[in-house]
């Protein structure tokens, strides 16, 4: 590797032929803690950062990168899971209060090949457009229809409400709810 | 309207060569391939119907490609509800010649007249039962040829395509369809930049000794004023981005050009408002943001041989040449992937985030996944410019418009700054700010400066906020010679298909009859987009608290020859939902200089509890008339047509976004427009 040159302030230049000799190697070591999380029915164990968000820890530790980052602050709703069976945010919970939980993500949704009736309610009313909301829409449905089988058209709007969605399949994600409930 | 296919402000159209559209592969799939990206707004499904129409095979068969730049033929963009119209005309004209070339084979092979011949499933049958396969007609010799443009052979009749899913449905519900950040390739370390809090601002000192200090921090990276970190982790990345003790020089180039424009001028314009009766008034909207659901996020892999991107973006190849340059590499070294995308809706016009990775990965010879956050994308993305509009009309004693000035000031609606050719800022700032009306004598202008902010690309450009002015104005001057806001609007206009979608809306909605109240209100509005006639109706309740709640919106559209009819339906509710959003919630918050909105508190967008009871889509049959889009044109009356309801039941006109009540002063001044 080539020296990097570095400024007065100790900052790696990394302009035109120097950008390939920025400093690589000199990490810091992190202190790594094993944690056994439930997840989709499997015990998977990890090596994580103190501090690590379940929802960094699905995407960049267990590979389920079906939960969204997308505000960092659980208000947009696009990462939400089944924590014991209730839709939660992934992104404001720290992984080690996931612990001891079951915690199911849209990829442990159906079982095998068999979508859960709430995917294949959503597939049916076409109730997406880029999908990135999709996933944690579904999740909210299916919380909402273990605990409310027959919901009202306020309890279906009250449940999808945290999940913002910009393409605006409300009025579809909606039908899809009430279909999935039938 | 011209469609800007047509314009000389753009590139002419080469001819098509079949290989690069169209090939069968050896189980039988055939693959399409476009320019254009999907984000949602259905085009790999509506693509793979009008092949798997043209060839007569099950839509499923159909695997299409899209912006993959080393394999789909060159394209400038995804955007202006043009895809449809072009590449799925393109494809069509493609897949018909492969058509006339795989019966021609047929012909040849099986001995029998092309006449006798009919296509079946994905091969060729003659009438004694004899078939051969697509995949055998062309196993020696790939579909070849230039593609004659805009004429397509009359199809030979097949079983019609089914309506299918969206392609990437299945996908989408289970997790598994893959965006930016989903994408992790071996070695891969996560960056985060550290972006310059007013456009433009240079870098000065920069401390990096606390962010080097993090944890798995693996490099900070300085290139001019770009600073970005790249670490294990990207938990990492962002604490060691937001360690920097960095500080910004503010840019001394305001750069504030103003580019006029007279996009009409008639004779006597000034002389037919005299003895007449005159209305004016100013409308405002301030700006708003594209609020993708997704913030920006990129992958590079940057090697010495070329680089690899993970990308979304609206501009594929445009993207490929700036990293092409950037790098120093030949254009074939650069290889762009377009991954699932969040809605764009112009956003993607520029790829700030893959530039992002770019930098980064070449600093570290790794992969990097450059991460924006959501404070990021409100601060530092190009926002919806403002428009500011001032209009005056003069009514005929019959109340005919007799006279009619439009003068707005905007921000530019694309990249190219003030410097772009006047025909560009037309096209863009300028969109629809011709009413479709017959208007007597009328002078239009438009000033386009650059802001407070940085500003871009947003669904419809222009064409949603010039409405907003018109089509609320239009209403006024109905309102104020007692006229019927439909039949107002359909005594001016002579446009059979405009007629046809307001008389449309008119009888879905039960206009006339609809009970009216001080809490309840109906307004319309229409628009030609691109080629698309769109009218809406609004129902808005306005409750005790004067809250502003639609309740039901009703769109009728004429969008030529319909492809996919349930996708094109979605993308219309899609629209109209989205431009509720902004125009009873929406406004960016700012100061001088800098966006002041940092996340989804300060910045609400409608949700479920928001969504209309119903928004009903109807379309005007028209199979002969050539495709045109319907992913912007939903979006582009709602305002109005809800602004108008409002006033229909309060009797109070709102001028600006989002529509909020006016305190009674407001109220008492906007009800005394002035009459002579």
């Amino acid at each position: 590797m080539s020296p990097a040159t570095r400024d007065a302030d100790g900052v790696t230049q990394a302009s035109g032929d120097s950008a390939l000799a920025a400093l690589r190697g000199a990490t810091t070591e992190v202190a790594l803690s094993p944690l056994t999380l439930d997840v989709n029915g499997e015990q998977r164990t990890i090596h994580v950062p103190a501090g690590t968000t379940l929802l960094a820890a699905l995407r960049d530790d267990l590979g389920l990168t079906g939960a969204k980052y997308g505000c960092g602050h659980g208000g947009c709703g696009a990462c939400y899971v089944l924590l014991d069976g209730a839709a939660a945010a992934a992104c404001t919970l720290v992984a080690e209060e996931a612990v001891g939980r079951s915690i199911v993500t849209i990829e442990g949704l159906g079982q095998g090949d068999a979508l859960h009736p709430v995917q294949r309610a959503f597939l049916e009313e076409d109730a997406m457009q880029c999908g990135y909301c999709t996933g944690g829409m579904i999740m909210a449905a299916v919380a909402l229809l273990a605990r409310t089988p027959n919901p009202s058209d306020d309890d279906i709007r009250d449940a999808l409400a945290p999940h913002l969605c910009r393409c605006g399949v409300y009025g579809r994600a909606i039908r899809a709810v009430r279909r999935a409930s039938r | 309207m011209t469609p800007p296919r047509q314009d000389p402000a753009w590139p002419a159209r080469e001819p098509e060569q079949l290989e690069r559209r169209i090939a069968i592969e050896h189980d039988g799939t055939i693959v399409a391939r476009s320019g254009k990206v999907e984000y949602g707004q259905g085009i790999r499904t509506g693509f793979a119907m009008i092949v798997a129409e043209e060839l007569a095979v099950a839509v499923d068969r159909v695997r299409v490609e899209l912006g993959e730049t080393d394999s789909v033929p060159w394209d400038m963009g995804t955007f202006g509800s043009m895809s449809t119209a072009t590449d799925g005309a393109a494809l069509r004209a493609a897949a018909s010649l492969a058509r006339s070339i795989l019966l021609e084979r047929a012909s040849t092979r099986l001995g029998v007249d092309r006449s006798a011949l009919a296509l079946r499933d994905g091969s060729i049958v003659g009438q004694d039962g004899r078939a051969v396969s697509y995949t055998e007609l062309t196993a020696d010799e790939p579909l070849r040829g230039t593609v004659p443009l805009d004429s397509v052979e009359p199809r030979v009749p097949g079983p019609l395509s089914d309506t299918p899913r969206r392609a990437d449905a299945l996908k989408i519900v289970t997790g598994r369809a893959r965006y930016p950040a989903d994408v992790r390739l071996p070695g891969m370390l996560h960056g985060h930049v550290l972006h310059p809090p007013t456009s433009g601002a240079r870098l000065g000192s920069l401390g990096d000794a606390a962010a080097r200090a993090v944890p798995g921090v693996v490099a900070v990276v300085r290139d001019g004023d770009f600073v970005g970190v790249v670490a294990e982790r990207g938990e990492q990345a962002l604490a060691a981005a937001n360690a920097l003790q960095a500080s910004w020089c503010a840019p001394t180039d305001a750069s504030g050009e103003e580019t006029s424009l007279t996009l009409r001028e008639d004779t006597g314009v000034s002389a037919a408002f005299d003895g007449a009766q005159v209305l004016d008034a100013a409308y405002h909207l301030p700006h708003v943001a594209h609020a993708s659901i997704g913030p920006s996020a990129a992958v590079a892999d940057v090697r010495e041989d070329g680089a690899h991107l993970f990308v979304a973006t609206q501009r594929p190849f445009a993207l490929r040449d700036a990293v092409a340059e950037l790098l120093g590499l030949s254009l074939e070294r650069v290889h762009v992937h377009p991954q699932a995308m969040g809605g764009m809706f112009g956003r993607g016009n520029m790829s700030d985030a893959a530039l992002d990775a770019v930098r980064l990965s070449r600093a570290v010879r790794r992969p990097v996944l450059a991460q924006w956050t959501r404070a990021d994308e409100f601060r530092f993305s190009p926002h919806r410019p403002v428009l500011d509009a001032r209009l005056r009309a003069a009514l005929d004693a019959s109340g005919r418009i007799v006279a009619w000035e439009y003068e707005a000031w905007t921000n530019p609606h694309t990249y190219g700054g003030p410097g772009a050719w006047p025909r560009m800022v037309e096209m863009t700032s300028g969109r629809n700010a011709v009413p479709p009306y017959a208007l007597g004598a009328a002078r239009i202008q438009l000033h386009v400066a650059p802001g407070e902010l940085r500003t871009g690309a947003f669904r419809s450009l222009a064409a949603a906020p010039h409405v907003f002015a018109i089509e609320s104005f239009i209403d006024e001057l109905a309102v104020a010679s007692h006229q019927d806001p439909i039949a107002f609007r359909l005594r001016h206009t002579g446009d059979p298909r405009l007629r046809r979608v307001l008389e449309l809306v008119r009888d879905r909605s039960g206009w006339p009859d609809r009970p009216r109240s001080s809490s309840r209100g109906f307004g319309v509005a229409c628009a030609i987009y691109h080629g698309t006639y769109v009218a809406e109706v609004a129902e808005v309740a306005v409750t005790r608290d004067h809250e502003y709640r639609p309740q039901r919106v009703w769109c009728a559209v004429d969008a030529g020859r319909l492809v996919h009819v349930d996708g094109a339906r979605n993308q219309i509710e899609g629209g109209v939902q989205q431009a509720l959003s902004w125009t009873v919630f929406e406004e960016l918050r700012h100061d001088r200089r800098r966006v002041t909105t940092a996340g989804w508190r300060d910045y609400r967008i409608a949700t479920a509890r928001d969504a209309p009871r119903e928004i009903d889509v109807a379309f005007v049959d028209a199979p002969d008339l050539p495709s045109t889009g319907v992913g912007e044109p939903g979006t582009v009356p709602t305002a109005a047509a809800v602004a108008n309801g409002v006033f229909d039941a309060e009797g109070a006109r709102i001028r600006r976004l989002p529509l909020m009540p006016q305190a009674p002063s407001a109220d008492a001044l906007a009800d005394s427009t002035s009459t002579s």
